[in-house]
């Protein structure tokens, strides 16, 4: 009885309101048992769709239940999502984790799901990309259910490259730097363009640079830069870029979503972001050139083309369960619906990268002119970096370490050097 | 004479020209990008000139319900945090600047000596705390945190306020036979208020934009406006900057208002201060 | 006047106590003791001693953090109040459409920082912003802060300067509005020229009113963040980084609680170090008021 009484707490009560009012304006009336709490992005549960494009309109109803949404931007989200875990119990039903942040003492704060998966399977778990299934896996354990991808590729401004008398994207990095610099130049709307846009709070672009020539950060295998010749070629490149302005001056302020603005403003002609920025860079509303930008996958050097794949990045989110939470049957259901090959259609035609390789073989995708070059460039993609504890600090010193090189205040080979001295003690810790 | 005070009055002039420029163009430019098409927002080189649009308010209406319901919770610990923490405050300003010993001298140190500490590292300790004893996303914990976080100041300031009063007003009340309580409301209040209106806006410009606390201790339920917005600004589907410039108007305005409605009541103090001499 | 006992004033002084206490005092206690140990999320406490007070006094970032936050401290707060000062001074003197004037001077104080920040930084583009181009147009040098850290430093002191006048211009204002008029009648009956005035009558009684806009706006300096995270995030290369900038990474983007404590502490003791000059004056200003 008392154990009936505590459950229903302040947050399952108000869940409940709120999912009343929500069910109100969907204009359907609505009276769940029960309600699920979840913890995540907006854009996770805006391509869930509402009203009548609810997507979990039928398991709703079917399982008597509600889903009360609590939204956050990513970091402060994966802040919350740990230190709820963390409590002697949670509200929380399920929560949204990328692909990382679990490490091991994180793993362990979450339900491992491979008992649930041999006993209430999800649709065709197989179809579900491997590489991302294995991010989700810690020590064995299956801790989230992959949901979500974001894939980085090269994005360009057409119309600019035109402009300069350049008829194809880039094959290769050094056709790359090189239409780059073309590409720094004055254009006819009086616009001052940069070749290229990157925001220089990200480990993604260094490690892309550096991938494009057979080298790594830390790759899955924890080998910090398993070949710094590579790491040291990449970074070369960029520092050459900056040096002839194909990176603006502001390079070390930039941040992501000044790379969006920027291309849509004309004011750079290349950048590196997920495919799914596609609409956005393209919208009418937003952009100078819709229609103008397109993507392709990011080249790799000249001496490896054809030799090896590129490997891109690639970030994923999964659904986890916290440990200390309730009612987990129905935190399973309420995951394997949205991981069934229905939902995750749904999902993409709402904008969500599909973690399903079937999805992407749908008709229904053949409208979205960046999903066949997407699906290609998620078949070799692996994270910016393997999950380990001091793993953000680590970036951090990678980073600082990039940008000296990168603005010329210290050689490129010293910079690579230190980066190997700098981060060692992290990863053996 | 009259060559000087023209030259005063250009001084002045020039003065507040340049006071309106520094303050006003970056919120001009603010509220100008919310109306403009979303194309024209970062156009190189900037538009002064376009065809205004309400677009972004229309999306920021239809796409994001929460943020209103954020104002609502904002307006609700905004009032909740700026009333505790005045009259926390001016209760220990009043005793602070009447009465003096080494005691409450030690303790007016103290109260500023703890503001040192950075309110990032308590909410380590604090969050298991108020989960526990359930009090996580609700009003009252984000009112009763802002308001702690204003205190030292406010009673501070409404010492270093209450001091300007001369003391033979209360001196007279007392021999007219009022009390502690009585003499604070009565003579001390009217004439404290605008320092009290000072206080109130730091409480205010505070508890409506702060972050760190409103996205440790809430979720739903308490929700706080600049919550939301940064969300807007969320990192993973882009920004749509017309819909945050328009948000950023919205949030801006309440608190203008509230420093108009301020500014009479500034001015009403100026005019109480002035017959005490 | 003497209190016959303090008990009497414990009532008026209890609110604000029992606030500080329970939301700042003892859980500030518990992280002492978390600064002497190790922990993270899903991971219980190690003890270890002073190693984490040793680890971020022997980190150069830490160092370098903590001479920019001095930095800013200095002169963005001695500046500010210096120009909130003479606004404060220009208001009372009598300016046409003061109160429209007012809502002005306030605004700035009312914009979140993150929207500042996006403003600021669109506004002094090193390529395009309108302020660059103004001040090439003047024959100004640009403020080329996204490559010059001690560029980038000005422009962060100059962001914290906008968001923050409006705090120290209204605690001098409420102030100096309550001088009575009186005074500066009687000051030129006697013959006083407006500097004398100002001198005689406006410093001293502005005096302590000062002292506490200063305080705490030198509090609010130390543990400048926002500015700084989101202007130039620390860098370029970390070159811009503050204390609570080091504090925050240490807590939210490292999850070591224990490092991120003793910084914590550290900067309280760092900044009390240099306050003592600004608690020194104040406690001259407390024994003064003491009749």
């Amino acid at each position: 009885m008392s154990d009936k009484l505590l459950n229903l707490t302040r947050r399952s009560f108000l869940g409940t309101a709120m999912g009343g009012a929500a069910a109100l304006a969907a204009g359907q009336s609505f009276a769940a048992g029960k309600t699920l709490n979840v913890l995540s992005h907006k854009v996770h549960q805006t391509v869930l769709g509402t009203g009548d494009g609810d997507l979990l309109k039928d398991w709703k109803s079917a399982n008597d239940a509600d889903v009360s949404w609590t939204t956050f931007d990513s970091n402060p989200l994966q802040d919350r999502l740990f230190r709820e875990a963390s409590l002697s119990s949670t509200d929380f039903n399920v929560g949204y984790m990328v692909d990382n942040r679990p490490t091991k003492q994180i793993a362990a704060m979450f339900e491992p799901l491979d008992a649930y998966l041999q006993k209430d399977g999800i649709e065709d778990f197989e179809d579900i990309a491997p590489g991302l299934v294995q991010g989700m896996t810690v020590d064995g354990k299956l801790i989230g259910i992959p949901v979500r991808h974001a894939t980085q590729g090269l994005f360009y401004n057409e119309a600019l490259l035109e402009e300069q008398g350049i008829s194809a994207p880039p094959t290769t990095l050094e056709e790359l730097a090189e239409q780059a610099q073309k590409l720094t130049f004055t254009s006819k709307a009086g616009t001052p363009v940069a070749g290229m846009v990157l925001a220089s709070d990200l480990a993604v672009f260094p490690v892309m640079f550096a991938r494009a020539f057979g080298g790594d950060f830390i790759n899955a295998k924890f080998e910090l830069l398993p070949n710094p010749e590579a790491m040291e070629k990449g970074l070369s490149v960029l520092r050459k870029m900056f040096e002839t302005g194909a990176l603006p001056r502001s390079y070390a302020t930039t941040k992501n979503d000044d790379q969006v603005t920027w291309l849509q403003q004309g004011r750079a002609a290349f950048t590196v972001l997920p495919f799914a920025r596609f609409a956005q860079l393209n919208n009418k509303e937003q952009s100078k050139f819709p229609g103008k930008i397109k993507a392709i996958e990011f080249p790799i050097s000249a001496d490896l083309k054809g030799k090896m794949p590129m490997s891109s990045i690639v970030e994923a989110w999964g659904m986890v369960i916290p440990a200390n939470s309730k009612d987990k049957d129905l935190s399973w259901k309420f995951i394997k619906e949205v991981s069934s090959k229905s939902a995750t259609l749904g999902m993409a035609k709402n904008g969500n990268g599909p973690v399903r390789v079937s999805t992407y073989a749908d008709p229904a995708m053949s409208s979205n002119p960046v999903a066949a070059v997407e699906a290609a460039v998620l078949k070799n993609a692996r994270g910016a970096f393997p999950p380990f504890p001091e793993a953000a600090r680590a970036q951090s010193i990678f980073l600082e370490e990039v940008q000296l090189a990168v603005l010329g205040r210290k050689e490129v080979k010293e910079a690579v050097a230190s980066i190997a001295t700098r981060v060692k003690p992290l990863l053996q810790a | 004479m009259r060559t000087k005070k023209l030259a005063i009055g250009i001084g002045k002039a020039i003065a507040v020209v340049a006071i309106l420029v520094w303050s006003l163009f970056p919120i001009g430019f603010i509220v100008m990008s919310s109306l403009k098409p979303g194309q024209d927002i970062f156009a190189v080189p900037p538009k002064f000139v376009f065809s205004p649009t309400l677009q972004h308010y229309v999306q920021l209406w239809n796409g994001w319900g929460v943020f209103f319901g954020g104002l609502l919770n904002s307006t609700i610990i905004t009032a909740g945090a700026t009333i505790i923490a005045i009259t926390a405050s001016t209760a220990a300003g009043y005793v602070y600047s009447r009465y003096s010993s080494r005691m409450l001298n030690a303790s007016v140190m103290f109260l500023i000596i703890v503001r040192l500490i950075p309110p990032i590292v308590v909410t380590l300790p604090l969050f298991p705390i108020i989960n526990a004893i359930g009090l996580n996303d609700t009003h009252i914990v984000l009112m009763v945190l802002y308001a702690t976080f204003f205190v030292s100041l406010g009673t501070v300031l409404m010492r270093t306020f209450i001091d300007q009063i001369p003391r033979e007003l209360d001196e007279a009340a007392q021999i007219d036979g009022a009390g502690r309580m009585t003499i604070l409301r009565r003579v001390i209040v009217p004439l404290a208020a605008p320092g009290i209106l000072a206080v109130a806006v730091f409480v205010v410009v505070f508890a409506w934009n702060e972050f760190l606390f409103a996205f440790i201790f809430t979720g739903t339920n308490a929700k706080t406006a600049p919550l939301v917005i940064s969300e807007m600004i969320g990192s993973i589907d882009g920004v749509d900057w017309g819909v945050l410039f328009a948000a950023s108007t919205v949030q801006l305005i309440p608190v203008l208002l509230f420093v108009i409605f301020m500014n009479r009541y500034l001015v009403a103090g100026l005019t109480a201060g002035a017959t005490k001499g | 006047m003497r209190l016959n006992k303090i008990t009497e004033a414990i009532p008026f002084l209890a609110p604000v106590q029992i606030l500080i206490l329970s939301v700042i005092v003892i859980p500030s206690l518990y992280v002492i003791w978390l600064s002497l140990n190790a922990s993270s999320f899903g991971q219980s406490a190690t003890f270890v001693g002073l190693d984490n007070y040793i680890q971020v006094l022997s980190d150069p970032a830490f160092l370098r953090a903590l001479g920019n936050t001095v930095m800013i401290v200095i002169f963005a707060v001695h500046l500010e109040l210096a120009l909130g000062l003479g606004m404060a001074l220009l208001f009372a003197s009598g300016l046409p459409g003061r109160r429209v004037l007012l809502v002005a001077v306030l605004a700035p104080y009312a914009v979140s920082e993150v929207i500042a920040v996006a403003m600021w930084r669109f506004l002094f583009d090193p390529d395009v912003g309108p302020v660059t181009a103004m001040l090439s147009w003047l024959g100004l040098p640009m403020l080329d802060w996204s490559f010059e850290p001690s560029h980038a430093l000005i422009m962060i002191g100059l962001l914290t300067i906008w968001l923050h006048l409006p705090f120290t211009f209204i605690i001098l204002y409420a102030a100096r509005l309550a001088i009575p008029k009186d005074l500066y009648e009687a000051a030129r009956i006697d013959g006083a020229t407006p500097f004398d005035a100002f001198k005689k009558v406006t410093m001293p009684l502005l005096g302590p009113a000062i002292v506490v806009a200063l305080l705490f706006r030198y509090i609010f300096a130390f543990r400048i963040f926002s500015e700084v995270w989101l202007m130039t995030q620390g860098g370029p290369a970390r070159s811009t980084e503050v204390v609570a900038v080091y504090l925050y990474q240490e807590a939210f983007s490292y999850n070591a609680f224990g490092t991120a404590a003793a910084t914590a502490w550290i900067m309280v003791l760092a900044s009390l170090l240099l306050a003592t000059g600004y608690v020194f004056l104040l406690r001259k200003q407390v024994a003064g008021n003491a009749h």
